[in-house]
């Protein structure tokens, strides 16, 4: 019971001490405003982070997420260009990325093709659909979309709060309901799972659409800070939030991890560039340690973990 | 030795004749639609466009053989194109011992990413996605984000942009890496035991493979040729900067399994990797001689996304063949249909 929570503790541990570091030596990394509007800039990956998690602990994988957050960021823009009110808008998003989510959970557990082969095709067709449909403009967004509007403080608090908020219902879930506990069991053995009654199909079509209509969720979370959607507004998302689920501690082996510490995970490593920034070390150095962070954790955890007999 | 109807339904079963037909239509529609297309400047323009991604497919191969995956192999290519750089920029270094130290630093990455993967028994999907921030994070490093090396030797960028017996020059060293991966492979039981361990670790081990020394040196060799590839890159281009081969990785990902290999391991050929290879590059190439893409400058969009399209129906058709043949051949042991991921 005691080592149950380590990952999660030491990762907190870890975040504590590269915030200590900052409040001794740039404790201008704590200055509100821009402290707000950097957890601001955050939400959205929050929201994918947590439907990634789903995905990882069935024991799949999704890289087409960066590719899916560019159509729904590109389609919020313009049905909210067309003027139709927020709710349209985050439905129209919202309901985009669950049909991408579902065509990927189709094919996986319909098919029963490899998770990563299907959403790297998906990945590059969305993404080349997008860049052909779009040429790389950006979407002017009317006036009153921004920050839902609300004055900016306002909109960055409502945005920082919904994230949490949902963090803290989605880890609640994971841990108490059955639709939680099912992710869990069909994660660690599908087989298993289907013969105590409940479906793996079904479990892994439903995370699939969950993290498309997460990842719509956030598109449209995304838009509503800047006047304009970047088409590029997704790219890299994919290697971002996988990294965080690692580090957070789930397990791509799946049937493993806690969405508090995925949570944890992606503040530690969007903490990383602004924190070189505010340290003065030159911020090309961000790729590097983000993967030297992710070996690091992985690492740890097998040193921790010794690795079953077989392979 | 006539051909039996028995031989002649599993040669049409084979992924490579789908692959081959599929390379045919391309090679018929082109020639129609776009304009020089069956020209020897055109050909060899593929060729010299291709090579690249051409060998990083072919040393994926074998490691998605074994039933692993590499993720990083794009930016090593960047991270060993930088490091040419500062061989014969800063450190001076003549262009053959710069080229032989890029080979080594290739390698030591390979070697890496092989460590990781065989002596801690990390899952190769999490190990190359951190090397694959890693390598791509210290090329930027090395170059403090924009610092781009041109001015090589003109014998270096030779290699780029010449022929040797009407070939350019990378189109030899992309068949000789596809020869030798196809010895090792198809022609010796080293190679052989690389799908054995991808159909059944377990299996290999107790019939007394040394299964971690085999999938690690499936690394090392994937190291090396990505260090080849990052020359050419730089020889073609004439320039070496922290972003190039950048998403190569998924390109190449995409020829092998488009080539029929699977991703679980234990099943592919080199024949169907080069084919598959050749299908992505033909459409892309191909694209961008048809007057109306051209005209709107979309031919590597539409390239991009022809070959996702491409990939999904090959993985969708593939699947739904063979569970209609399972059904047809009234195979009742099909409850373990679920997928399991590579670890």
């Amino acid at each position: 019971m005691r080592g149950q929570y380590f990952r999660e503790i030491s990762l907190g541990c870890v975040f504590l001490v590269l915030l200590g570091v900052l409040g001794i030596f740039a404790p201008a990394f704590f200055e509100l405003q821009p402290l707000l509007s950097r957890l601001t800039a955050q939400t959205p990956a929050v929201v994918v982070v947590v439907g990634m998690a789903l995905v990882m602990i069935c024991r799949q994988i999704d890289i087409s997420v960066g590719a899916q957050f560019g159509v729904c960021a590109v389609l919020a823009g313009l049905v909210s260009a067309s003027g139709a009110p927020l709710v349209v808008v985050l439905g129209a998003s919202v309901l985009a990325g669950a049909t991408m989510g579902a065509l990927n959970g189709w094919l996986v557990a319909g098919l029963g093709l490899p998770s990563i082969v299907v959403t790297l095709a998906t990945m590059s067709t969305w993404q080349e659909a997008l860049r052909l449909f779009q040429q790389g403009k950006f979407v002017n967004l009317p006036v009153g979309v921004q920050w839902f509007g609300l004055s900016q403080v306002q909109g960055q608090i409502a945005l920082i709060g919904g994230a949490v908020g949902f963090v803290a219902l989605a880890a609640w879930a994971m841990k108490n309901l059955t639709l939680g506990r099912q992710i869990y069991a069909v994660g660690s053995d599908a087989e298993a799972a289907r013969l105590a009654g409940i479906h793996p199909r079904w479990t892994t079509i439903g995370v699939f659409i969950s993290l498309g209509g997460l990842t719509g969720l956030a598109a449209v979370m995304n838009i509503v800070q800047s006047p304009q959607v970047d088409p590029m507004a997704g790219s890299g998302l994919e290697m971002k939030v996988t990294a965080a689920a690692v580090v957070g501690g789930v397990a791509v082996s799946g049937g493993r991890g806690r969405l508090w510490g995925v949570f944890v995970g992606l503040l530690l490593l969007s903490t990383v560039n602004p924190a070189l920034t505010y340290l003065r070390v030159d911020s090309y150095w961000e790729k590097a340690i983000q993967g030297l962070v992710i070996l690091l954790a992985v690492i740890a955890d097998r040193f921790r973990r010794p690795p079953k007999l077989s392979q | 030795m006539n051909p039996s109807p028995r031989s002649f339904s599993r040669i049409v079963d084979r992924p490579e004749f789908t692959l081959m037909i599929v390379l045919i239509v391309e090679v018929i529609f082109f020639s129609v639609m776009g304009r020089n297309f069956n020209t020897a400047e055109n050909l060899a323009n593929l060729v010299r466009h291709s090579a690249e991604i051409g060998l990083l497919a072919l040393v994926l191969l074998p490691i998605i053989l074994t039933g692993g995956i590499d993720l990083s192999v794009g930016s090593l290519l960047g991270l060993c194109a930088v490091l040419f750089g500062v061989f014969t920029h800063d450190w001076k270094l003549a262009t053959p011992l710069a080229a032989c130290l890029t080979l080594g630093v290739g390698a030591m990455a390979g070697g890496f990413n092989g460590y990781l993967i065989t002596a801690l028994r990390l899952p190769p999907l999490i190990v190359t996605l951190g090397t694959f921030s890693l390598f791509r994070g210290l090329a930027e490093v090395i170059t403090r984000g924009t610092k781009t090396y041109g001015n090589f030797s003109p014998e270096f960028v030779a290699l780029g942009r010449d022929k040797m017996l009407g070939l350019p020059v990378q189109g030899w060293i992309f068949i000789v890496v596809a020869l030798v991966v196809g010895l090792i492979v198809h022609r010796s039981t080293f190679g052989r035991s690389f799908r054995a361990i991808g159909f059944a670790p377990e299996g290999a081990r107790y019939a007394g493979l040394p299964v971690l020394q085999r999938v690690a040196f499936t690394y090392v060799l994937a190291g090396v040729v990505v260090a080849v590839a990052a020359l050419i890159l730089t020889a073609r281009l004439r320039q070496a900067r922290a972003d190039a081969g950048m998403g190569y990785e998924l390109q190449a990902i995409t020829a092998v399994v488009l080539g029929g290999a699977s991703i679980f391991g234990g099943i592919g050929t080199v024949g169907g990797t080069v084919l598959g290879v050749a299908c992505v590059a033909v459409l892309t190439t191909g694209l961008k001689l048809i007057p109306a893409v051209a005209l709107q400058g979309i031919g590597s969009e539409l390239g991009s996304l022809l070959t996702g399209v491409m990939l999904i129906l090959a993985l969708a058709l593939g699947s739904i063949l063979k569970s209609l043949a399972v059904r047809r051949a009234r195979d009742q042991s099909v409850t373990s249909t679920q997928p399991h991921p590579i670890l």
